[in-house]
């Protein structure tokens, strides 16, 4: 029996091999796909946090402090001044055209103010429009600021006399040791990548599961497929899926390995924990996508929802906007999405380095899915039979 | 004589290419709307995705984030600092432990994404006048719960710092004026422009709506173009068949359809849903619109010709669904137009969306008129000019391949019959 059921899968199987190199469409959706993503992603993120962004100055004084204070903001990891303007509205229409992120203006008497005491002030303008640039900007001078008048302060304090070992109790009565946890230099490559790039796999798996599939019933070719898995549909599914899970699965764990071996990325427990996952998240979309073309089963419609239902796992994986932050109905449907799982795991796992026991219900989840596809064994079956669903 | 007839000839001839050009935008409606596909992709997906969007991100920031604190000293001092935090918007203290050990399975089991350490000696360095510190951990899976932690830590901080610093420099025989100078020997005002709650919808929002319409524009286009491939005829070829010369009139008959549904979906999608999600949107219409011209023009006509080179109605899908995730990263809206390397960049003035998505989102969110952005203004319609001319040239090049076969095809049918 059973060798029966290997012979007719090894037949499928066989079967699509031939079929995935008599079209580009299987080698472009799949493996160009994820090259293209590889060389994107990593080339765009490889400097971790963006440094050295165009800010601009205006500098009303232009005195040797201000200037001073100007070389300190360029000198900041973050910020890079590459403008002197002379008036408030120049510098609101550099940054309008997208030229500027950030400005900082001085008065005219910044520097007559401090020798006198009587404070001068300093006013940053920050674009969130842009918001990564405009927060790490703006932290960053904020920073600098803080030490520049620190600095002013431990000079006011010495010149009168106070004791040394007080003076940092003065400037800064309570300090803060901030610890990020993970993620030490919150580098937006480690943040964004870890899922963007199983994200851009869910989509390969799901388009490409329903795709195979589908293109037998569209071209009426589903009886050939059919008999050569001797008129099991299990056998067609498996013998015709297998492929893809391999080159899927491969094509996961080199992502997994450019971004913990080649780029370092954190990795806080054994990567097999993470090739397990990847192989666990390709079947969890197969099986979603066997449930989408055996549903529909038109080649186009499962196209569609495949392209929906990819998309959306981007946001339903919660990694840049917290699900538990989102409306109460989302918390519930984000648990349909394998991304979702994909991400606690990976959190637990590569960035935290949890026991695995914190990953196992996560990981039954994703096993789960693995059932859905019975729940389409006999439509599936008769639409490959009958071809009574229309091709258009 | 002569030179009236042929004036007349040509007035006439123009009337012609009118009628055929208004046949073939016509029948494109048709095809349109008898697809399910093209319907599903042009008026379900960009309805329903902007508000759909739009309400899972209607929490600008985050709120109450979940945290933890281990309150080792247990002071006056110390119980009034965590108060502050607890009353920040960002975060909300759930629990106590008594030690990290402890608040770290609470971290682990992800019930808190934060962690408040004060240490034992705080009370007492705060009272001998030295400086205390404080721990913060925070969960770094996602940038928003750190975000959410420096937000609420800092400002309380640095509010009883400063009570704390009048206090000290009183000791020391400051005061008044004397003691805020050297207290604050800088004042700075940060001033947030445009998107001034840092909200995440404000600033993501408006680039995914741009995106949406240009996704949506190029996947429909793609499957029409699919789909007429699969029934193996061009069919606006009937019309052009009749009068010769029919390519232009096909692109911009077919244009001229897409331009018009897209033109009033732009009306919704990009005045309708700010206003109705409350984003940022102190653009001028008029601006708006004049800016949307070529941003629809170049979208099609880019669609268009890459639409000829796909297969079937499926294949635009499959192969280039992932890259409306690249497109919006090229848009350098997230991560900074300055920090893309120049490759990248010269990539990205490929596809209409970057100098759509940073023109609407100038003119939307930052108030700048067209003048301000000229430059991607002009780049639209150069892209235009020449997604124009190449829809053109691969409209004209399938038109001859088919009307070859039809020539093969009728000979060889003249032959069958002579024989």
């Amino acid at each position: 029996m059973l060798s029966n059921l290997q012979i007719s899968i090894t037949k499928t199987f066989k079967r699509e091999l031939k079929r995935m190199v008599s079209r580009p469409i299987y080698f472009l959706s799949t493996i160009a796909v994820m090259t293209f993503c590889y060389v994107f992603f990593l080339t765009l993120f490889s400097e971790g946090q963006p440094v050295r962004m165009p800010i601009a100055v205006v500098d009303l004084d232009n005195s040797s402090l201000s200037r001073q204070f100007i070389r300190n903001l360029d000198a900041t990891q973050q910020a890079q001044v590459v403008m002197r303007l002379h008036s408030h509205k120049e510098a609101r229409e550099e940054m309008q055209k997208g030229n500027i992120y950030a400005f900082v203006e001085m008065e005219h008497d910044f520097a007559s103010k401090a020798i006198s005491n009587r404070r001068p002030t300093i006013t940053f303008y920050v674009n969130d429009t842009y918001l990564i640039a405009g927060s790490l900007i703006l932290k960053d001078i904020t920073y600098m600021t803080e030490l520049t008048s620190g600095a002013m302060q431990q000079q006011v304090l010495r010149a009168k006399g106070i004791d040394e070992s007080r003076i940092m109790g003065i400037i800064q009565p309570i300090a803060m040791d901030t610890h990020l946890i993970g993620n030490p230099w919150a580098n937006y490559g480690t943040y964004l990548l870890n899922v963007m790039l199983p994200g851009v796999l869910q989509l390969c798996v799901l388009l490409i599961t329903v795709f195979a599939i589908g293109t037998e019933l569209k071209d009426r070719t589903s009886r050939v497929w059919l008999e050569t898995a001797d008129n099991s549909i299990f056998a067609a599914v498996t013998g015709k899926l297998l492929p893809y899970t391999i080159v899927l699965t491969v094509l996961g764990i080199i992502s997994n390995l450019l971004l913990y071996s080649y780029m370092h990325y954190p990795l806080n427990s054994s990567i097999g924990w993470m090739f397990l996952t990847t192989f666990l998240f390709v079947l969890a979309y197969q099986a979603i996508g066997i449930v989408f073309i055996g549903l529909t089963p038109v080649l186009r419609d499962g196209v569609t929802m495949s392209a929906f239902f990819g998309l959306f796992g981007f946001t339903f994986a919660g990694f840049t906007f917290p699900i538990e932050q989102m409306p109460y109905v989302s918390r519930i449907f984000s648990d349909l999405f394998p991304i979702r799982h994909y991400f606690n795991i990976y959190v637990n796992q590569a960035l935290y380095g949890l026991n695995i026991g914190h990953s196992i219900v996560p990981m039954v989840a994703l096993l789960s899915f693995t059932i859905l596809p019975l729940f389409v064994y006999h439509r599936l079956k008769n639409a490959a039979i009958n071809q009574n669903f229309p091709i258009k | 004589m002569n030179h009236s007839q042929y004036k007349l000839f040509s007035f006439h001839q123009l009337i012609l290419n009118i009628k055929d050009t208004l046949i073939i935008f016509a029948k494109e409606f048709g095809s349109v709307f008898n697809d399910r596909g093209v319907v599903i992709l042009f008026f379900v997906a960009s309805i329903l995705y902007p508000a759909l969007y739009c309400s899972l991100y209607r929490n600008e920031t985050l709120v109450d984030v979940p945290i933890a604190v281990v309150d080792g000293s247990r002071s006056l001092r110390s119980t009034e600092l965590l108060r502050h935090v607890d009353a920040t918007r960002d975060v909300k203290i759930v629990s106590t432990y008594a030690t990290i050990d402890e608040a770290k399975k609470a971290f682990d089991n992800r019930e808190v994404h934060g962690l408040i350490y004060i240490p034992a000696d705080f009370n007492k360095k705060l009272s001998n006048g030295e400086q205390a510190t404080i721990s913060t951990y925070s969960d770094m899976s996602s940038f928003m719960y750190y975000r959410a932690m420096m937000m609420a830590t800092n400002y309380s901080i640095l509010d009883m710092g400063k009570q704390i610093q009048v206090e000290r420099l009183n000791a020391q025989g400051f005061t008044g004026e004397s003691a805020t100078v050297i207290s604050n020997p800088i004042p700075y005002e940060a001033v947030i422009l445009y998107n001034e709650g840092a909200g995440f919808a404000s600033f993501l929002m408006p680039a995914i709506l741009i995106l949406i319409i240009h996704q949506t524009l190029f996947f429909g286009i793609g499957m029409i173009a699919g789909t007429s491939r699969e029934e193996n005829r061009f069919h606006e070829l009937v019309s052009s068949k009749v009068h010769r010369g029919g390519t232009f009139k096909v692109v911009i008959g077919k244009s001229a359809c897409y331009f018009l549904i897209y033109g009033l979906l732009s009306v919704y999608i990009l005045g309708f849903i700010p206003h109705a999600f409350n984003l940022p949107h102190i653009g001028n219409p008029v601006d708006l619109m004049i800016l949307m011209v070529p941003f629809l023009l170049a979208t099609i006509f880019f669609s268009m010709t890459v639409s000829v080179f796909l297969p079937n109605r499926e294949t635009g899908l499959i192969i280039f669904m992932f890259f409306s995730l690249i497109l919006l990263f090229l848009s350098g809206i997230s991560w900074p137009r300055s920090n893309i390397s120049g490759f990248w960049q010269a990539f990205s003035w490929i596809f209409p969306s970057t100098h759509g998505i940073q023109g609407y989102v100038k003119i939307n969110t930052m108030g700048a008129n067209i003048h301000t952005i000229s430059l991607e203004y002009l780049s639209l319609w150069g892209q235009t000019a020449v997604y124009f001319l190449t829809a053109t040239w691969a409209y004209r090049w399938q038109i001859k391949k088919s009307s070859k076969k039809y020539q093969k095809e009728s000979k060889e049918e003249t032959e069958l019959i002579t024989k």
